[in-house]
């Protein structure tokens, strides 16, 4: 069932999230980072968070992912390049250069809406 | 008075599962404290989790005055719904608490700590944790484990490993599971074993059988060194 492991993911983030915003303001949008090894897909996460926000004061906060990718070493021309997938060839004919994959899951910012009452204009 | 708006962006930083690692941290520190190693068991439904688990306890439960060292285990078993699991691991163990889910697709690390207040841990060395049937989520998780085993098995398929690799990256030991239907399948080994080798070219690979107890004797000596050597 795709979307379980992003709904999971969602949760957290929404109660990290409602540490950092003021109840007095407006949150707009939120910025995280993940890395492959997560294995997160970037629209099943903005629908878990949509569904996860839904009715609370961080509803209609935009989730943007920042997915990393996969650094591709190869062993036997020495090339290196990222890669959106862990499995690639290398372009010398290596079928198997190695992937190295990191796991951030980092809340990066929170872009908020503050009402501030000005005595003077 | 004017009511002003204005847009920020407030730079932040930080975990998104930091509450999770935090109660990590500590349950680590405890069972380090108590001297107990422990294994988060990490596969997907029907590998055979629980009945290598059943078939691990019981040969501890075996061990008399022979060479093998004693041990004294304890178990948690997280599963959606049902105590079944914990019913089976409990006719080889007096120490396991079945951790229901419900809906949730892993365990927590909150919750590893409510169920170990429910157990009595004196003269415990051994803790297993079998986790939540899944593959991807359980491994984001820590549940302050010193090791994570991944389970995989014959009759998943020779893809399992190339299509997680996040729990064959992290994973400190790869189980391969149900190795007494290797006739009847079309399971390539060296391509399982390459892809494995590909994302984590250190972790050892052990072939075993909890219906015939083929190579569960290098898996004991496994866990016996992880019990007496140093942790992480």
């Amino acid at each position: 069932m795709p979307g379980v492991h992003e709904f999971s993911i969602a949760e957290a983030l929404a109660t990290q999230v409602l540490t950092y915003a003021p109840a007095e303001a407006r949150l707009r949008g939120v910025e995280i980072r993940v890395g492959p090894l997560r294995g997160l897909d970037s629209e099943a996460l903005a629908m878990a968070w949509e569904a996860v926000t839904f009715g609370t004061s961080m509803a209609g906060a935009v989730l943007q992912v920042e997915q990393l990718p996969w650094s591709i070493t190869c062993s036997d021309c020495g090339r290196e390049w990222t890669s959106p997938v862990p499995f690639v060839s290398c372009i010398c004919g290596n079928q198997t250069p190695s992937p190295v994959g990191t796991d951030e899951l980092d809340l990066l910012a929170v872009t908020v809406d503050e009402t501030t009452d000005e005595d003077e204009t | 008075m004017a009511e002003q708006t204005r847009t920020v962006r407030v730079p932040i930083v930080e975990r998104v599962l930091e509450a999770n690692d935090d109660i990590a941290a500590v349950t680590r520190a405890e069972l380090a404290r108590r001297g107990i190693f422990s294994i988060d068991l990490i596969g997907a439904p029907g590998s055979g989790k629980t009945a290598l688990l059943e078939a691990t306890l019981q040969r501890l439960a075996g061990r008399g005055s022979g060479a093998a060292p004693r041990r004294r285990p304890a178990v948690l078993v997280g599963d959606l719904a049902t105590r079944r699991d914990g019913d089976r691991l409990a006719r080889w163990c007096e120490r396991v608490v079945q951790i229901s889910t419900g809906e949730g697709c892993h365990l927590e690390a909150g919750q590893v700590r409510d169920a170990l207040r429910g157990v009595e841990l004196e003269g415990v060395d051994l803790l297993f944790i079998e986790n939540v049937g899944n593959l991807i989520c359980p491994v984001g998780f820590d549940l302050g484990q010193n090791v994570k085993v991944g389970l995989f098995s014959l009759t998943e398929g020779d893809d399992k490993a190339a299509k997680h690799p996040y729990l064959v990256t992290a994973a400190d030991l790869i189980l391969l599971n149900k190795i007494d239907l290797a006739p009847y399948l079309n399971f390539n080994r060296d391509g399982f074993e390459a892809d494995v080798r590909l994302l984590n070219p250190t972790v050892p690979i052990l072939e075993v059988s909890a219906t015939t107890g083929a190579g569960m004797d290098a898996w004991l000596e496994w866990i016996d060194r992880g019990v007496t050597g140093p942790r992480n």
